[in-house]
């Protein structure tokens, strides 16, 4: 259970103390505490049902949580709604089954909350969408609706709808868990280039290739607790729990 | 005759199919249990055919009850010389479905070869009638003479499709067939005489010499002109016309023709225009102005919860002016508590507008159209009718069976939509108060609802208001249909999957955003065929108001023409020709929800 | 929520938000801001309605069932004694006898038409369509009142009058044989009972045979004729059964014995147990192992209410409804009675009997007496009218069940080398039925309320006759009151029997 902060000079985007969370009888998170700092690039890795997905649903109160505190720039999440409307808005979230809305065009699924939630007017906000689709390589798609896309081209679009906002912090819940092989890169590359961007990222992700090559840190979770974390070399070279080592002779 | 046709559309694909020889040894001989079944339920068919004929064509039957009653069926006792309204109001109606036809480049293609096939349908029909109906051999040749001419009019049509390799028309567009077979219907009106009827001294006469079809076939040709000419020149001018507004504006009339048109046929209001412009007029521009002001500045984007608060304060105060109403304590014009209550609402839902001056200013346009709207149909109920009343109903027959369905299809929409909302929300007390209400309605049949509402709400009401017989079926309907429809949306509601209320949570939109832009539009497309058989069927049961005493048609065939003189006791003509009318718009509306069926299904795949 | 933690960040103050903005607060604020407004709403249109009854001279309540309203009932079991209570019954046993004679026939008919538009052959299947989409699309009323116009139309009751004492059709009415339960049925019953124990028992018996040798060893086939033997032994022998009626009436005894505290303080009793039940397991289901369970608010809200509503149901039982429990005692204790003297003594005669039509005096049916089963005009009217128009209906159901089931399914039973009816009964009716039955339960339903449009042809169903009932006495509203629980009963009846087989089919199907 240890929390090095590596980034000395940079302030705290996201703090979580003791974070607890029960579904019925089942505590999916069991003192969850972490600090992640601005511009840090985050990797959660853990076998599957670990918690790790409920922690950064927790991070923009997709789910609540039940004791603890979260902090994110600067702002607790409680039950207030003008807390819940901030953070929300201040943090994109990219979901594993893409979630784009099929029923409007990829451009609408782009500029909606720009022009609903940060009150943007419409021709800018369809500017900052065409920049966006541009950014991540799919600027021809913009009139097409999301079912006439591909995986990989619906996970870029996903990934523009949430930068939309101008987002302090990305949360990606297995991006690229539902997408077929070829895929994979493209969408990843993205996430590269955001991350070289200086884009505070928290990735939950079995893509190892990725965390190796991009995160600042590793936190491997298992059944609810955070067991290690540390650089990406420290992490695949030299872990020091037995549970950390036994998951990776599985995966690698 | 249309009785028979409905029989008659089954036999159909002997020609249709490639090899006749072979489908009629497939299809019905193919062993010798199917044969015997051929046989024994062909006879049967051909027997219960010709029994129908006989029923109909029989002697015995009075048809000109119907025939003479036409006018009776239709509307009732609407005054003979208002009759132009009617006229003007479906008029309106025509222009309307022209525009849209054009607007939204209606591209439908009809194949050649279908038309052929019913051609020959119509051909078999006819000489499968000339054979079986009991009727005089000379009329006997007549009909198999025009079952002929179809036959070969038809296998002509057919062949051409099959042999002429290079031809370039293999299918017209179904607009211009549709037109065309309207077309024809209104010029057989200049041809046939159907029926005859006068009303006289609040009794119904039956005259010789004057037809439905004198007195309608110049109305409606003008109505078929109007639908055809306001088509042709929208599809002239398409290209320089802004489509997207235009289908917005067309849109909105749509939505608000029927409350207008119902004013045009039945009320027309007698305005004194005194009292307009001395109250009516500045009341509203005060609403407008004051209240648009109002919502301007409560759309300002860094306005935060002052504005929700200023908006449930005026909840509050405009709910509040409705319990004073009921218990007296202050006066206020009706149009008053309404305009707070609605401005109450735009208050509510205009943090989500917030945004640029020109998004404000939209919305503040909005709530100006809104409110002339509104005042204009408050003044208008609230004033006398030009309309001279002949007897207690003026309002009746099919026109009534319409006005109930349609009105009550509008309003039991947005209700019913609402209680599913409440139906699957996370709040418990709704969820118990919209299930609890949705169950008991569901619960009981409709007509102890009507009874209710007929009988039993005046009594509920405050002294000195009053409730019209009509307003309270309408009501009684809707709250019922209501429940019933907010069952279906529900389905919609529960195939909208769990990420995208994630999704819309997660980039930051209000549960009223969520609900508006994200969850009730895909709810409300897979909930669209289920929509369509909840209107067949409030269409269907709009017949119970005849129980409760409303004059609609089915009460007119079964207890007011059946009392003439000079038809006593004939009702089961008029019931036919009622359940035929029912079968025809109920029967189409069915068919076209299976296409829309086929339509989402095949959206999914 | 999450206020005191152990370990609090330096440099950030933990802050309750104002309540406006507390996303829980709001949330309940606004729910019992609508609970506020239904009940104002309710109470404001009540105490209205009271005024204006007092005004016209009318006293709500129930008083008028216990005296002659003055209406004469031409249908339906015996009218007297001359009270709106007795006429409302008579009202209700008519409108329950029309609609499941109507469910039992609509669903044979239904199968029916629906296998038939499942036929390969042409004619049949079209046949079937036609039906379907004819009678569905006609409003049920116009049916009702078009065949009561066609019937009103045959000729008068004469001697002659159909074939032979068999079916007799007037425009009196239709009549027909009727098979009636006669005097020895309940003992009979009994013996059926025993019969279906011991053929079940055969059954097992007799497959756990076929499973050990594998052997056809007929199991239905046995188990029938267990039950076959038990039924024509019990046709005679019955009456050594009628002891029976003695534990019927002394439980009747016993029950009638509770004094009102008694029932009154159990009924409480169950409130406050059901209550605490459900927050107990409320509170279970929020306990952790890592043992303090923290409630949100909205937890607290919910356990409030839930203790508010036992309090709410003990004042019912005490405060506003005392007599409910005497109620609940007279009447149990009438239901077992009536089942005592239906095993009296002198009952020996067989389980049942037959009545053929007969036709008396020419013109008008004979209203009681031996006679067979005559449908006044009104009743076959509206019989027809719901029986074809749900057979519409079920056929749909019943095509779409077995199109539902997947083509693979078949082809799979036939790769196995079963035949088409063992095929049948094992793979595809046990699938078809599992997607039939909810929305058959829905057909039922409708047919159930569908039989309150008899009053449009004048027979006597409870709407028809509370209609009257409320006309004659002015208690509308308390005759609505006695509507709505009336068919919601009936609802609750028909979708608890369908839930009940949903369930056992699911067991079925794994």
């Amino acid at each position: 259970m240890s929390t090095e902060t590596t980034n000395e000079n940079r302030s705290d985007m996201i703090v979580c103390e003791n974070v607890d969370k029960w579904f019925g009888d089942f505590q999916a998170l069991k003192g969850v505490s972490a600090t992640i700092a601005e511009q840090e690039v985050v990797v959660v890795l853990g076998p599957s049902g670990s918690g790790k997905s409920t922690w950064i649903r927790c991070i923009n109160r997709l789910e609540a949580h039940q004791q603890g505190t979260i902090i994110v720039d600067g702002v607790e999440l409680t039950n207030d709604l003008r807390n819940i409307e901030k953070i929300r808005s201040e943090v994109g979230m990219v979901f594993q089954q893409f979630n784009l809305f099929p029923h409007i065009s990829v451009l609408d699924n782009v500029t909606l909350a720009p022009k609903w939630v940060r009150k943007m007017p419409k021709a800018a906000a369809e500017k900052k969408a065409e920049e966006l689709l541009e950014m991540v390589g799919i600027p021809e798609q913009a009139a097409k609706y999301p079912g006439q896309l591909s995986g990989g081209q619906q996970q870029r679009v996903a990934i523009a709808r949430a930068l939309a906002m101008e987002p302090r912090i990305m949360l990606f819940d297995e991006p690229t868990s539902a997408l077929d092989p070829e895929m994979i890169k493209e969408v990843l590359d993205v996430m590269k280039d955001l991350a070289h961007g200086g884009m505070t990222m928290m990735v939950v992700t079995h893509e190892m290739g990725f965390a190796r090559e991009v995160a600042d840190r590793i936190i491997f979770m298992e059944s609810g607790e955070i067991v290690e974390s540390g650089t990406p070399e420290h992490f695949f070279t030299n872990p020091t729990e037995d549970r950390t080592k036994l998951f990776l002779s599985q995966i690698l | 005759m249309s009785e028979t046709t409905i029989v008659e559309t089954g036999k159909r694909p002997e020609v249709a199919s490639s090899s006749p020889g072979e489908w009629i040894r497939k299809n019905l001989f193919s062993n010798i249990p199917n044969t015997i079944l051929t046989i024994v339920f062909g006879v049967f068919a051909l027997y219960a055919i010709r029994g129908l004929l006989g029923f109909i064509l029989s002697g015995e039957r009075r048809w000109e009850a119907v025939a003479t009653n036409m006018r009776l069926l239709m509307a009732q006792g609407y005054p003979a010389n208002q009759f132009v309204r009617v006229w003007v109001a479906l008029g309106c109606l025509m222009v309307l479905t022209g525009l849209s036809l054009a607007i939204w480049n209606a591209k439908g293609q009809l194949p050649i070869k279908k038309i052929s096939n019913w051609t020959m349908n119509i051909g078999f029909g006819l000489m499968l009638f000339a054979v079986l109906a009991p009727i005089s051999p000379s009329s006997r040749l007549g009909w198999v003479i025009a079952g002929v001419l179809f036959l070969t009019f038809g296998f002509g049509l057919w062949m051409s499709t099959k042999n002429n390799q290079n031809r370039t028309l293999d299918s017209i567009p179904t607009v211009w067939f549709s037109f065309g077979f309207l077309g024809t219907l209104v010029l057989s009106l200049w041809i046939v005489p159907f029926g005859h009827y006068a009303f006289t001294n609040g009794e119904l006469v039956a005259e010789t010499g004057r037809t439905v079809a004198m007195s309608t076939k110049l109305p409606f040709t003008v109505m078929w002109v109007l639908l055809v000419c306001s088509y042709c020149v929208i599809i002239r001018v398409r290209d320089y016309l802004p489509t997207g507004q235009a289908k917005a504006l067309l849109v909105g009339l749509w939505f608000l023709s029927p409350f207008v048109l119902n004013w045009i046929v039945l009320r027309d209001p007698d305005f004194d225009y005194g009292h307009v412009i001395s109250t009516d007029v500045p009341v509203a521009a005060l609403f407008i102005f004051a209240g648009g002001g109002i919502l301007y500045l409560l759309t300002k984007p860094s306005l935060g919860e002052l504005g929700r608060l200023t908006a449930i304060a005026l909840l509050i105060f405009g709910v509040f002016n409705w319990v004073a109403a009921f218990f007296g304590w202050y006066p206020m014009l009706q149009k008053v508590r309404i305009s707070f209550v609605l401005l109450a609402l735009a208050a509510l839902i205009a943090p989500n507008f917030a945004a640029d001056r020109r998004t404000r200013l939209k919305f503040v346009t909005g709530w100006g159209v809104l409110i002339v709207i509104s005042h204009w149909l408050i003044t208008a109920v609230n004033s006398p009718s030009t309309l001279e009343l002949q007897g207690p109903t003026y309002l009746g027959g099919f026109s009534l069976t319409l006005f109930v369905a349609v009105l009550t299809l509008l309003l039991s929409f947005p209700l019913g939509v609402l209680l599913a909302l409440g139906r699957t929300s996370s709040m418990p007390i709704a969820r118990v108060l919209c299930t609890g209400y949705i169950e008991s309605i569901r619960g009981v049949p409709l007509i102890t609802i009507l009874f209710f509402f007929s009988n039993i709400l005046p009594l509920f009401l405050p002294q000195g208001m009053e409730i019209a017989e009509l307003a309270a079926i309408v009501t009684g309907y809707t709250l019922f249909s209501a429940a019933y429809l907010a069952e279906n949306v529900r389905g919609g509601l529960q195939s909208v999957m769990r990420g995208q209320y994630e999704a819309a949570d997660a980039i930051g939109l209000t549960t009223s955003q969520r609900t508006g832009f994200i969850v009730l539009p895909q709810a409300l497309r897979v909930s669209i065929p289920p929509l369509v058989g909840q209107a067949i069927g409030v269409f269907k049961e709009t017949s119970l108001v005849a129980i409760i005493g409303a004059y609609d048609i089915l009460r007119i065939a079964n207890n007011v023409v059946p009392a003439q003189t000079e038809f006593l006791g004939v009702k089961r003509e008029g019931l036919l020709l009622v359940s035929v009318i029912y079968f025809i718009v109920a029967f189409s509306m069915s068919k076209y929800s299976q296409r829309l069926e086929e339509r989402v299904g095949l959206g999914e795949r | 929520m999450s206020t005191d933690t152990e370990v609090q960040p330096s440099n950030y103050h933990h802050q309750k938000p104002p309540f406006y903005r507390d996303a829980t607060v709001v949330k309940w604020l606004f729910q019992v801001g609508a609970l506020a407004l239904v009940v104002f709403a309710l109470w404001f249109l009540s105490s209205q309605a009271r005024d204006n009854l007092s005004a016209r001279n009318i006293s709500t309540g129930f008083d008028f069932l216990s005296i002659d309203p003055g209406i004469n009932l031409s249908e339906g079991i015996d009218t007297r004694p001359a009270t709106g209570g007795r006429a409302l019954w008579v009202g209700m046993v008519n409108t329950i006898r029309l609609a499941t004679a109507g469910i039992f026939f609509a669903t044979v008919i239904g199968l029916f038409i629906g296998l038939a538009r499942l036929s390969n052959n042409w004619v049949v299947n079209k046949l079937g369509s036609v039906f379907v989409e004819t009678l569905r699309n006609i409003p049920l009323l116009v049916q009702i009142l078009l065949y009561g116009a066609i019937l009103a139309n045959l000729g008068d009751l004469q001697f002659d009058s159909g074939w032979d004492n068999w079916v007799i059709w007037s425009n009196k009415g239709l009549s027909v044989p009727r098979v009636f339960i006669a005097d020895g049925f309940y003992q009979w019953a009994v013996f059926m009972c025993i019969g279906a124990l011991a053929a079940r028992w055969m059954y097992n018996q007799r497959s756990g045979l076929h499973d050990k040798t594998g052997e056809n060893t007929h199991p239905g086939l046995g188990s029938f004729a267990v039950l076959t033997i038990f039924g024509i032994v019990g046709w005679f022998i019955h009456p050594i059964f009628g002891w029976v009626g003695n534990i019927f009436g002394a439980i009747s005894d016993g029950i009638s014995k509770v004094p009102e505290e008694v029932l009154q303080l159990v009924l409480s009793a169950v409130a406050i147990s059901i209550a605490a039940n459900w927050i107990r397991g409320f509170l279970a289901s929020r306990r952790t192992p890592g043992g303090s369970a923290r409630l949100t608010d909205d937890d607290k809200f919910r356990i409030i209410f839930a203790g508010v509503g036992s309090v709410l149901a003990i004042l019912v039982v005490f405060v506003v409804w005392p007599g409910l429990s005497s109620w609940i005692i007279n009447s149990s204790s009438d239901l077992f009675e009536v089942l005592e003297n239906k095993f009296g003594d002198g009952r020996t005669g067989g389980p049942f009997g037959v009545d053929r039509p007969e036709v008396v005096k020419p013109g008008k049916f004979e209203k009681y007496g031996p006679s067979g089963l005559t449908m006044s005009l009104g009743f076959a009217a509206v019989f027809f009218g719901i029986v074809l128009y749900t057979a519409a209906f079920i056929a749909e159901i019943v095509r779409g069940g077995i199109l539902a089931v997947p083509k693979g399914q078949i082809e799979a039973a036939n790769s196995l080398g079963m035949k088409r009816s063992t095929a049948l009964r094992t793979v595809i009716l046990p699938q078809a039925l599992r997607v039939i039955m909810p929305p058959l339960g829905n057909q039922y339903l409708n047919l159930t309320k569908n039989t309150s449009l008899a009053i449009a042809v004048g027979f006597s169903d409870l709407v028809q006759v509370g209609q009257t009932v409320g006309n004659q006495t002015g208690k509308n509203l308390s005759v609505f009151a006695i509507w709505m629980l009336f068919y919601l009963a009936c609802s609750l009846t028909i979708s608890v029997a369908v839930n009940f087989f949903n369930v056992r089919l699911r067991i079925v199907e794994r």
